[in-house]
């Protein structure tokens, strides 16, 4: 069962730097890892469109995103 | 393509939206020259030197974003150029290295690295056809100027002690077109380039660049001065976000201001059909006969291989038939091209019905630039264009696919992507070691889902592209 939730924001200014890239990685995390997320997306989060591209992992909201570092959150705030 | 949009990349994209920010409030030429220091500052990530050096590169990156050739107007200010539109100049070449920016990367392709051990094999020296390598002070060493940079040495050690060192941007460039002038900086050779744009997505300094029209068509349609066509590539589809739908990318550009929004693939279609009638004729002569939608791979093949240029197709590409289309209907209209390609870029400027072309990114700066967020409209309003035999155009084996639905006698084809794939194609050809009537070429590996400025991954846009192809 998924206890963890990842949002992420596909609205245009997120997916201009790069959203897309954040959906495609969480894709590619390992089987074990990827069953224990519920993986959502948002229109907009908190607004902060200048910080884009922009997630949310278990209710924390990170800006600034890039595949390496969504992964590292990932991997450090699983439960 | 789309694989780690670099910080290179996130930066120009600021730069798209900030500079549109000022067409919009009608504050281009007097804060265009401020605009590096505001975006440049000490805490911005730095690659260079200290942000002076940062910000003048800065400057060169504007002046190609404005849609000037770097190289002609390095004397022109800034502000002198924003003042200036529209542009009178004619861009003289759509892909454009910045001087400044360029690292200079190692011109050497192969060097010898520390974890050389001076082994008694020697396997290096033994395997060097020219004799190059010599050991000096218990290490190998490679005289540069024997070296025919073959890399058997580099295959041959045992420690992996020998790097192949290629720039990344030669590395990229399949057709040769990229060297190294006095000051080992990039230099690209406008005979051989085919504005593909594989360096300007491999170079990790940003330091080659399109010229781009982003600017003019925003000064467009901000200022309502003319009525704007749009032409949507075939490959459009999830490049705006994932699941925005077409028909909400339609909407969206209406709303935004453009009069017009037409899919290439109705063009596409018109092409096909033309080239349909052209093979025949080639199939009953049993000749053969080259695509002509890809403009990179109809460049290559004027460039390299003269010999077999009166092959390729006279048919226009979808772009130019959907321009033309356009143009003939409402003459006064400018027609903008929006798609994942350089090369387009390149024709466009030999084709008067084409007016400027922008990529899929360029105009999602133009959308963030005008509050419009794509994930937050519900309305729509659908595409009734074309349909499969055209929309297929947009992954590589989609044109072939339609000119066998369309040709009635039987035929052999041959489907290559990638410009190195096509010039060992080509060669086969001119030595008439081929048994096919039809080639379609196209350069970007995966057709145009994979093109330079496709911003998803290339086997979800296919698979995007199929499913609305089917739909009516």
């Amino acid at each position: 069962m998924s206890k963890n939730t990842l949002k992420i924001c596909i609205g245009t200014p997120c997916h201009l730097m790069g959203a897309a890239d954040l959906m495609e990685s969480v894709e590619n995390l390992n089987h074990k890892l990827r069953e224990k997320i519920e993986l959502k997306t948002s229109h907009c989060i908190d607004n902060c469109c200048e910080k884009a591209p922009v997630a949310e992992f278990n209710g924390k909201v990170y800006q600034d995103l890039n595949p390496e570092k969504l992964d590292k959150i990932i991997r450090e705030n699983i439960k | 393509m789309s694989n780690n949009i670099s910080e290179v990349v996130k930066l120009k994209r600021r730069l798209y939206i900030e500079l549109l920010k000022l067409v919009k409030s009608g504050n281009l030429t007097a804060e265009i020259s401020s605009l590096s220091e505001r975006m440049i500052t000490k805490d911005t990530p730095r690659y260079r030197c200290c942000e002076f050096k940062e910000r003048a590169i800065f400057d060169e990156r504007i002046k190609a974003v404005l849609g000037f050739n770097i190289a002609e107007n390095k004397d022109r200010g800034l502000e002198e150029l924003a003042a200036s539109f529209p542009r009178q100049q004619k861009i003289s070449s759509v892909v454009e290295v910045i001087d400044m920016a360029c690292d200079s990367c190692t011109i050497d392709k192969y060097i010898v690295t520390d974890a050389c051990r001076n082994c008694v094999a020697h396997k290096c020296v033994n395997a060097c056809p020219v004799n190059a390598i010599v050991i000096i002070q218990n290490k190998a060493y490679i005289d540069q100027e024997k070296c025919v940079e073959c890399g058997k040495c580099a295959r041959a050690c045992s420690y992996n002690a020998i790097l192949e060192n290629q720039r990344p941007c030669s590395r990229a460039c399949e057709l040769d077109a990229i060297s190294s002038d006095s000051n080992r900086q990039a230099k690209i050779d406008g005979d051989k380039c085919v504005s593909c744009g594989s360096c300007i997505a491999a170079c990790p300094f940003g330091a080659i660049t399109a010229v781009s029209d982003l600017i003019e068509v925003a000064v467009n349609l901000f200022a309502e001065e003319s009525k704007l066509a749009v032409m949507l590539a075939p490959s459009f589809l999830g490049q705006f976000g994932h699941q925005q739908s077409a028909a909400k990318v339609k909407y969206a550009l209406k709303k935004i201001g453009f009069e017009l929004v037409r899919e290439v693939a109705a063009g596409a279609e018109i092409t096909a059909a033309a080239e349909a009638e052209e093979l025949t004729e080639k199939i009953e002569a049993n000749e053969t006969l080259f695509s002509s939608c890809c403009p990179a791979f109809k460049s290559m093949v004027e460039n390299e291989f003269e010999e077999l240029s009166a092959l390729i197709s006279s048919t226009d590409s979808p772009m130019a038939v959907t321009a033309a289309e356009i143009k003939s209907k409402n003459p006064r209209f400018k027609t903008v091209f929006v798609g994942p390609c350089t090369a387009k870029k390149a024709e466009a400027l030999k084709d008067k019905n084409v007016d400027y072309v922008l990529t899929f990114a360029e105009l999602l700066a133009l959308f963030t630039a005008s509050n419009i967020n794509l994930a937050q409209i519900t309305k729509e309003e659908k595409f009734e264009d074309a349909g499969e035999l055209g929309r297929q155009f947009a992954y590589a084996g989609g044109l072939q696919k339609s000119l066998q639905e369309m040709v009635a006698a039987d035929f052999e084809s041959k489907q290559v992507d990638g410009l190195g794939k096509l010039k060992k194609e080509l060669l086969l050809i001119k030595a008439d070691k081929h048994k096919y009537n039809f080639l379609e070429g196209m350069a970007c590996t995966g057709g145009c889902v994979g093109g330079p400025f496709s911003m998803i991954n290339q086997n979800l846009a296919k698979k995007l592209v199929k499913v609305f192809a089917r739909t009516q």
